[in-house]
């Protein structure tokens, strides 16, 4: 109660401190449109009707922008060069924190579709697959269970994860949070490894945002509860303006780029 | 037949008071361009000291005397950026309650250029005929720089000099710590300014340090002065006027 | 609230002009960033012209206010997570203190957020027994040191890594090294154990946007995404005005907060929040916060003359041009803003009276409107406030300036009105100079007070034997005679 009056008083001396215009002449339709402008219609436009050149194009512009940030760009040709990659790097990179090598991955079909587990197995890695919370479990038992999700995404020194889109204009990967797909697995190994289909490539933010805002397969979560955009690893440069990376995020990234 | 142009010589207070010569040499360099100068009697200031120290009502009380003077003028050209700055972008504001100094201050706004501006933008001149043997560097006053977007006129007409040599100092668009008043209650902010503006002046390799704002070379020169540098400080009329024949002899 | 020093304003800027190591990575840092965020503007797609643009994004967001954060609160809320509006620091810091109490916080890691620096919300959680940990590396060393930041981005500017060796060395327990990437390292070790163990998470917000419900916020280094993502609760604070009402509007807006901060394109990690996690997944805060704070910004709002500077979002491009800034470095502005932002904002915030330095004390060069990513008029500003202090405002509780002072601009005002006066007493001015002791070439080595500040360091020009107007008259005879 005490709180709502604090909010009443704060909205009220907020309005009389703007004075007028009165409420009734403001530009509504102006402040949250309810459909889209021509430049939203142009974007979702140029989305849609996106050439193979375009696309060619738009994969060499993620190419340049990823390189001054330490985004390893890796194009693969099917699933068997993904997964190749990705046990490359497995076999090539060591634990930053000590201990056995082991790796933590979404729970999403086209990570599935690697076949990461066998060859891993064979090597006794552990991958660990993330999963949904049961929203049936008694409270405890669901904290249980997250406690025991990040022990393991925290004991795992490569994280893989999709992406929603990634931007090539600023080599970015856009991940949305949603049950099976935990942000932590994009942020507590020292590695980080994106997955996404050529077509997830946009031109920039611009397209991304109107994408969310306007187009109905998106629209509905609108950013949803959290919205990563993530361009290349964790840096600093906050001792003498030295430039590290991995201050607090993964201390490399990389982003393999499948056909569609 | 050609109308004689004419302009109106708006002298600032400091250029009057301690370097008559800036305003001067403004004289010859018209005058050898064939333009007729006008100086109205009665001159002081614009008002920007009182205004940049937050006295308002003394900066109106100047500016009225100011525009009062000029009223009737239809160029008016003064040898200071941050001077005609305060014309151009404060005068009117001053007046925002005033209808009719308002509209004063806008018609006297719209008429007043600065020095190298009006020689380049508006006239087109660039080389006056003038000749001055030295190694040259510029300091961009703020006023004149980011108040008036005056960067490259100068430049333009420093290169055309003959037997000048161009410099460019390091951070040339950076303040040297004059700020008016702020030079003498601030004035350990203001000497650190200064001292790395000397430093890169020196850097630069040149014998004279040119400007359009008298504040900002006065401040200069008495830095350099203090630390008895040989270096010599001008204001840029002074360097497009050198070489030229005497105000009265053969136009071009 | 925190500790207000504005009154030490000229003390403290002597000390930072002494100090020469601050100097050398004050000018590397403006160096780098104030030409490159320049550059960085003129890159822009759509050319330097969109910071006017921004800037009537944020002059419409500011002017609908409230319109804004009823229907950021309202999505937030129907998201699940909660608002809170505070009239006052006071409020904010003990709506937090209350969750922290009511949750049994031990633990509270936060990422770099200037409003919190502001409210002075870290000692009030310490008082009741909170670990804060500020988990930016540069707010980290200070936070060690038991310093304050001297920069809005960089707030360790000011130390060297022999310094922050040593720090680590002591606090940390490491092996002495000054090799920033051991040092970063030795960091990133302990603070990792903070991030996991943490009870709470605290965190800014660089702006909000209306029309999706979200607030956001942008680091290089992923901190604020651990502080939002591992413990249990975030709260997220945020001054009244950093919103703005549509995606595409937060688009533009973001985009020069990224090249005004830091000469980027984009942060490394930009988190769009909107509530707490959902149902089945398995990280993210169960609670989440916003607190959205008032503290003095609807006066500002109030007035006509300073409601531009809610367009700020303190992005610290002015601070990476300010040449003042650069020599005196960020605390001797005696409060969380430093710079030119700090010059307009501290003083409304806290008192214009005691700020009176930091709006006088600046050159009026411009250079800070020209960085600026939403083009605020910094300069207009602090004439506004010269123009308080003077004649006195009874809503900024300023009296007007007496004394000396007041009596010198009214004989000013009146000499320049009266030529003939004006010209008597240039002429006596001539003559009495030659009292004062000179130094090369006729140049004034000492005045006396008042004027004795500008003698400190230079020599002061003498007055001219005959100024133009007399040499005018003579030129204008001689030609007649001529």
């Amino acid at each position: 109660m005490a709180d709502e009056r604090k909010e009443r008083f704060f909205l009220d001396s907020l309005r009389r401190a703007l004075g007028p215009p009165p409420q009734a002449s403001r530009p509504m339709e102006d402040l949250f449109p309810r459909k889209p402008s021509a430049e939203d219609q142009r974007l979702l436009g140029a989305v849609s009707g996106r050439s193979e050149r375009e696309r060619e194009e738009l994969l060499r512009r993620l190419r340049a922008a990823a390189a001054p940030l330490h985004l390893q760009i890796e194009a693969v040709v099917d699933l068997a060069a993904a997964r190749a990659t990705v046990l490359r790097l497995v076999a090539e990179k060591s634990p930053e924190w000590g201990g056995e090598k082991q790796l933590v991955a979404w729970s999403h079909k086209l990570i599935e579709s690697l076949d990461l587990a066998e060859p891993l197995a064979r090597q006794g890695i552990p991958l660990w697959m993330t999963a949904p919370i049961d929203p049936g479990l008694a409270p405890e038992a669901a904290a249980e269970e997250r406690a025991r999700q990040r022990a393991r995404i925290a004991a795992s020194f490569i994280g893989i994860t999709t992406a929603d889109f990634c931007l090539a204009e600023t080599a970015t990967v856009v991940l949305r949070s949603r049950p099976g797909e935990p942000r932590s697995v994009a942020l507590l190994p020292s590695i980080h490894i994106a997955l996404v289909r050529r077509g997830q490539i946009l031109a920039d933010l611009k397209e991304l945002f109107a994408l969310l805002r306007w187009d109905e397969r998106y629209r509905g979560a609108g950013v949803s509860n959290c919205l990563s955009l993530i361009s290349g690893p964790s840096k600093t440069a906050d001792i003498e303006a030295t430039m590290v990376h991995g201050a607090h995020g993964p201390r490399e990234m990389f982003l393999l780029i499948l056909p569609d | 037949m050609t109308v004689k142009k004419s302009v109106t010589l708006f002298v600032p207070c400091l250029v009057d008071a301690f370097r008559p010569e800036a305003a001067e040499a403004v004289v010859t360099v018209f005058e050898r361009l064939g333009i007729a100068v006008e100086y109205p009697p009665g001159q002081t200031c614009c008002g920007q000291p009182a205004f940049n120290a937050g006295y308002r009502e003394e900066a109106r009380r100047a500016a009225r005397h100011f525009l009062r003077l000029f009223a009737d003028c239809e160029t008016i050209v003064a040898p200071s950026g941050s001077c005609v700055a305060m014309v151009r972008h404060h005068v009117p504001t001053l007046f925002e309650h005033e209808p009719r100094w308002r509209e004063l201050a806008r018609r006297t706004a719209a008429r007043t250029f600065e020095f190298t501006e009006y020689l380049v933008d508006v006239l087109g001149a660039e080389d006056l005929g003038a000749s001055f043997a030295a190694r040259v560097t510029y300091h961009d006053s703020c006023h004149l720089l980011r108040g008036l977007r005056v960067q490259e006129q100068p430049r333009r007409l420093l290169r055309r000099v003959k037997g000048l040599e161009f410099v460019e100092m390091k951070n040339a668009d950076c303040c040297c710590g004059f700020g008016g008043a702020f030079s003498v209650k601030y004035p350990d902010i203001s000497s650190a300014l200064v001292a790395d503006k000397v430093a890169w002046i020196q850097q630069s390799g040149a014998e004279a340090v040119v400007g359009g704002d008298l504040g900002c070379l006065l401040n200069i020169e008495g830095a350099l002065r203090r630390k008895e540098l040989p270096l010599r400080v001008l204001h840029i009329a002074q360097v497009l006027a050198g070489g030229c024949p005497p105000a009265g002899g053969p136009g071009p | 609230m925190s500790a207000v020093r504005t009154e030490r304003y000229v003390e403290e800027s002597r000390r930072g002009i002494a100090d020469p190591v601050l100097r050398r990575a004050l000018s590397g840092l403006q160096e780098r960033f104030g030409r490159g965020t320049a550059e960085a503007y003129r890159r822009l797609p759509e050319g330097p012209g969109l910071r006017q643009t921004a800037h009537a994004i944020r002059e419409k967001a500011i002017a609908n206010l409230d319109l804004l954060l009823e229907r950021l609160a309202a999505r937030i809320r129907a998201n699940g997570g909660e608002v809170f509006f505070a009239a006052t620091g006071e409020e904010a810091v003990s709506y937090c203190a209350g969750i922290a109490r009511r949750r049994g916080v031990k633990l509270a890691v936060k990422g770099k957020s200037m409003v919190t620096e502001e409210i002075g919300l870290n000692s009030v959680l310490a008082a009741q027994g909170v670990e804060v940990v500020e988990t930016d590396l540069g707010e980290y060393i200070i936070q060690l040191a038991g310093e304050s930041p001297s920069h809005i981005i960089a707030p360790a500017i000011h130390k060297t890594r022999n310094e922050v060796a040593d720090l680590f060395a002591r606090k940390l327990g490491i092996p002495y090294t000054t090799d920033p990437p051991r040092l970063t390292q030795a960091a990133r070790r302990a603070l990792r154990e903070k991030f996991l163990a943490a009870d709470m998470g605290i965190s800014g917000v660089n702006l909000a946007c209306a029309e999706t419900g979200h607030i956001s916020t942008v680091s290089n280094e992923g901190n604020i995404r651990m502080a939002t993502t591992l413990p249990p609760v975030h709260v997220a604070f945020m001054g009244l005005e950093r919103i703005v009402a549509r995606l595409d509007e937060y688009e533009i807006i973001l985009r020069l907060l990224c090249r005004g901060a830091s000469v980027q394109d984009i942060g490394t990690y930009v988190s769009l929040i909107g509530g707490p996690r959902r149902p089945g997944e398995s990280d993210g805060p169960e609670e989440f916060h916003l607190v959205v704070v008032d503290n003095g910004r609807s006066r500002l709002l109030a007035d006509p003359r300073f409601r531009e500077m809610l367009c700020c979002i303190r992005c610290a491009a002015c601070l990476n041009v300010c040449p003042v800034y650069g020599r005196i470095g960020g605390h001797a502005y005696g409060f969380a803003y430093s710079g030119p932002v700090g010059a307009v904002v501290t003083p409304l915030l806290t008192g214009v009276q005691r700020g009176r330095d930091l709006c006088r004390g600046e050159t009026l060069c411009g250079a800070c409107k020209d960085a600026c990513s939403m083009d605020i008029d910094l300069p207009r500003m602090l004439l506004e406030l010269r123009a308080i202090l003077a004649a006195g405002d009874a809503t900024w509780g300023v009296k007007p300036e007496g004394g000396l002072e007041r009596n010198v601009w009214r004989i000013w005002a009146g000499l320049v009105s009266h030529p003939g006066l004006y010209e008597r007493l240039l002429r006596a001015g001539a003559v009495l100079q030659g009292l004062l002791p000179r130094g090369v070439a006729g140049w004034i080595r000492r005045l006396p007070p008042p004027l004795s500040g500008w003698t400190q360091s230079r020599d002061f020009p003498p007055l001219a034997k005959a100024p133009f107007r007399s040499r005018w008259a003579r030129r204008r005879r001689e030609v007649g005679r001529g």
